[in-house]
């Protein structure tokens, strides 16, 4: 069966559109065969492009759609604070601050190179999409953790909220199975429900999901076609309360109780009951580097590449700057893995919530339109949100900059240090027509 | 963090010992406790007075008594008892139809004030006057009249309205609710028992209605009241976090586990698939929360359907259904959330039309870790090999699907690591009659 992944060509706008790091991402990108290329250029984001009809192999059973390692690694949060004797974690390598626990995008990769990707895990994991009424397969391998030889925690893949799994799917140790280390699992779903998931490890969730072992997954409706894209199947895009949109950003809501990250890295267990985060963060990034360009490229070893003029971010490659066009009706997929409530404020645009928990706002009749406007959504760890804005007017160069941020201002910083930091990022609307297209999201 | 200490074992080994013997058997009501003769080891638990009758009248007495925790732990608990009977916690579940006078005589045997509020009940009379805060001194010190140590207060109210509802002390109530003076009042509506309101869409399985009492414990307030000494309020920090008073794995035995003595109530959902013709109504979970913040609570497996909040259903001015589809709860403290609950084999795996093996590639038993729930299968009522030394407890091919905090910090227990305890319980999914299961 087709590797839908892999019929995709790429060209050089293309990587333009990835938001900086272009010299290096072509250099590197231009040595890859097509298949790797495909694939890179789906790193961090959008992992299954929409496709056409399903197919399924005749024989055997079907390749999976997309291949995740998990391991550990390292990243870097607010390396000026200081949290002693946790923060910066002194086994960390320059640039980084903190051990975390990750995912990685590792399909087309050779088993050399998936291996190679231990101690090399990414926060936020890799966004998924995938589509209503498509089979969808994705293979789970654990790599095992570098820092600690110790340890060998088995690892399993959670879609969060999907409906009527069975246990061996679902992802839940104890009630059915998980990949120890150096074995693997494929998982399946039939995706039925358009909009937007969460996706975790469930194994000791409470360490492993703090560590990082979160992302997103999305489901697009069967009605995206004919140049539109939807939140949820139902009204046309003529009808202003449609959930078409130009843009989405995915927005991955967690934070960081530094002691246990670094306990973790130094064999030493906290007690749960003590948790209280020192860290918020957006994508696994604390404001300002929320802006910062996408990484997510790979090179010839499969290690990622940094984004451009960030070698501190290189494992943590999604960025949070949402860009779009006066006009453009920009989807918000909004997730919170942390383990706090927390209220995201968007200043000077209204924005319309349009789902909740892959729910589209609608009355039991199917019809009744529940759906409302606001300036802030508040949701809870294992909640999801969807809102829609319309870009105000703006003309001429440049951009006008709004904020997206938490409402609970204490948490507007990175770990107490001076100045804003925490989950904030900003919009940057420019004027008609400047944009071109988007085709991944977070771009 | 140590893949081994995954459970604590034998906590689990005995639950599944209960819950295979309370499966075969009905066991006994416990002495003491108010509910019907063998009651139903899985399922919400009724204490009733009156039925059929325009009265309930019920007599709670404030006393104190000691839980066991997951982690071994004893706890200094106060309660409610129902009519005399011994100390349980959470305090006992008072069922009432629409429509009733209830009347509740408190008397109070602890050494200090206590009182029952009834949240979302209108017109409460205390001692046949409509209830006022009490002042002491000039001071606000409790939010209803009290009964006195050694002594008594009686309220009444109708109840007019079906839901699910709090009942809890107004007396100190940062001390008094944490250590354990609530428990969950239920109306019936007039429509009939096989409905949670008085709408057709309300309509649930009432074998498969389970009650959802969030709480949380700080030992260290415990410890201060049990001593007579202060406690500053601004250092509270739960430690242990529960369902219906337990925590996991103890969520898991089933009602009246004889290792839990005073803390009767199961938390462990007990369904069948969906079918059309044979199991076609839903689950309805009533949730409670008392903790002190909002806790995300997280079914896997389905959404749950949120009908009704603070006893009240869903519904706008001109009676549209309002009911919306969630995948966690966000229930904050003194809410009500009710929620209809279904699991269906929609892809055709469980029954095993649909093979899982022309789908996926199923390792070996070998190279999987399996869960001590697991049967060894994917498919629904089969059992399959487990790996060498590896103990389940399933008991005939079972599903078991997780429900907890979605805040993981809470899904522990005080010094406890990474030992899946704390606010979690499980969905047990029995395959369709006839199935080889024990009862």
């Amino acid at each position: 069966m087709a590797n839908y992944l892999n019929t995709r060509r790429v060209n050089r706008r293309d990587f333009l559109k990835l938001g900086g790091g272009v010299a290096v991402g072509l250099t590197s990108a231009s040595l890859l065969s097509g298949s790797a290329l495909a694939r890179t250029l789906l790193q961090p984001a959008d992992i299954a492009p929409s496709r056409g009809p399903a197919q399924r192999a005749p024989l055997g059973v079907p390749t999976p759609d997309l291949y995740l390692a998990g391991t550990d690694g390292w990243v870097c949060l607010a390396p000026t604070v200081s949290i002693p004797p946790y923060h910066p974690d002194s086994f960390a390598p320059a640039p980084f601050t903190t051990y975390i626990f990750g995912f990685r995008n590792v399909t087309g990769m050779t088993a050399d190179q998936v291996q190679a990707q231990k101690g090399r895990g990414q926060i936020t994991a890799p966004i998924i999409g995938t589509d209503e009424g498509h089979d969808f397969r994705i293979n789970l391998t654990n790599v095992g953790l570098l820092q600690r030889p110790d340890l060998f925690d088995s690892h399993t893949f959670h879609w969060h909220g999907f409906r009527n799994a069975i246990p061996f799917f679902d992802g839940e140790p104890i009630g059915s199975v998980s990949v120890p280390v150096d074995r693997d699992l494929t998982y399946y779903y039939h995706p039925r429900d358009p909009g937007t998931y969460l996706y975790h490890c469930h194994f000791e969730d409470s360490e492993h999901v703090h560590m990082g072992m979160t992302g997103c997954v999305y489901v697009r409706p069967a009605q995206n076609g004919g140049g539109y894209r939807y939140a949820y199947n139902g009204l046309l895009p003529t009808d202003p309360l449609s959930t078409s949109y130009d843009r989405e950003f995915v927005i991955v809501l967690t934070d960081v109780w530094a002691e246990i990250h670094w306990g973790d890295a130094h064999i030493q267990l906290a007690d749960w009951s003590d948790y209280v985060p020192d860290f918020f963060l957006m994508n696994r990034r604390l404001y300002p580097d929320t802006l910062a360009p996408n990484g997510g490229l790979t090179d010839s070893s499969g290690d990622l590449i940094a984004p451009s003029g960030h070698p501190e971010l290189q494992y943590q490659p999604i960025s949070s700057l949402i860009q779009c066009n006066a006009g453009d009706r920009v989807l918000l997929r909004m997730v919170n893995l942390s383990y706090l409530e927390q209220s995201m404020t968007l200043t000077g645009i209204p924005m319309r919530v349009v789902g909740k928990d892959a729910t589209y706002l609608r009355g039991q009749d199917g019809v009744t339109d529940l759906t409302y406007t606001t300036d802030c959504v508040t949701f809870n760890a294992g909640e999801s949100t969807d809102a829609i804005f319309v870009a105000p007017p703006h003309t001429g160069g440049g951009y006008d900059t709004y904020l997206l941020y938490n409402r609970n201002y204490d948490r507007l910083n990175s770990g107490g240090g001076a100045g804003l930091g925490g989950q904030m990022t900003e919009i940057r609307v420019w004027a008609t027509g400047t944009l071109g297209p988007q085709t991944v999201p977070n771009t | 963090m140590q893949s081994l200490k995954l459970f604590k074992w034998t906590n689990w080994r005995l639950a599944a010992v209960l819950v295979s013997v309370a499966v075969a058997l009905s066991l006994p009501a416990a002495p003491g406790l108010a509910v019907a003769p063998n009651p139903p080891p899985f399922g919400m638990l009724c204490t009733t007075n009156g039925s059929g009758t325009p009265y309930a009248a019920f007599t709670l007495t404030a006393l104190s008594g000691t839980i066991s925790l997951s982690d071994g732990n004893t706890m200094y608990m106060w309660g409610y008892s129902e009519g005399g009977h011994v100390f349980q916690h959470p305090s006992p579940t008072l069922c009432v139809t629409q429509g009733q006078t209830v009347t509740v005589v408190l008397h109070n045997t602890l050494n200090v004030p206590v009182s029952v509020m009834f949240p979302g009940q209108p017109d409460v009379l205390a001692n046949g006057r409509p209830v006022q805060p009490e002042y002491t001194a000039g001071a606000l010190t409790s939010l209803v009249p009290t009964a006195p140590p050694g002594g008594d207060v009686t309220y009444d109210f109708v109840a007019k309205e079906p839901g699910t509802y709090l009942y809890e002390s107004g007396t100190d109530a940062a001390t008094q609710v944490q250590m354990g003076l609530f428990g969950a009042l239920v109306v019936r509506p007039t429509l009939g028992v096989n409905y949670a309101y008085n709408r057709t869409e309300s309509r649930f399985n009432p074998a498969t209605e389970f009650l959802m009492e969030l709480s949380a414990i700080d030992p260290y307030q415990h410890q201060a009241v049990q001593a007579g000494r202060a406690f500053d309020i601004r250092q509270f920090r739960p430690r242990y976090w529960m369902l219906n008073g337990r925590s996991l794995p103890d969520t898991l035995y089933p009602n009246y586990a004889p290792l839990s003595p005073f803390q009767p109530y199961s938390a462990l959902a007990r369904i069948h698939p969906y079918d059309a013709a044979t199991n076609q109504w839903p689950a309805l979970t009533r949730h409670v929360s008392v903790t002190p913040v909002d806790v995300p609570f997280h079914p896997h497996g389905n959404n749950g359907l949120v009908i009704a909040r603070d006893g009240r259903y869903l519904q706008d001015g001109a009676g549209n259904n309002l009911a919306y589809s969630k995948f966690s709860m966000d229930i904050g403290p003194g809410q009500t959330w009710d929620t209809l609950y279904t699991w269906a084999d929609i892809d055709g795996f469980a029954s095993g039309t649909h093979k899982v093996s022309d789908e996926v590639t199923i390792p070996s038993e070998l190279n999987l870790t399996y869960g001590m729930l697991y049967s060894g299968s994917p498919y629904l009522g089969d059992l399959a090999a487990m790996p060498p030394g590896t103990f389940s407890m399933n008991a005939c091919g079972e599903y078991y699907i997780i429900s907890h905090s979605h805040a993981l910090n809470q899904v522990t227990a005080w010094g406890q690591g990474l030992t899946m305890q704390g606010m979690g319980t499980f969905l047990r999914v029995d395959p369709p009659l006839p199935n080889s299961c024990p009862n």
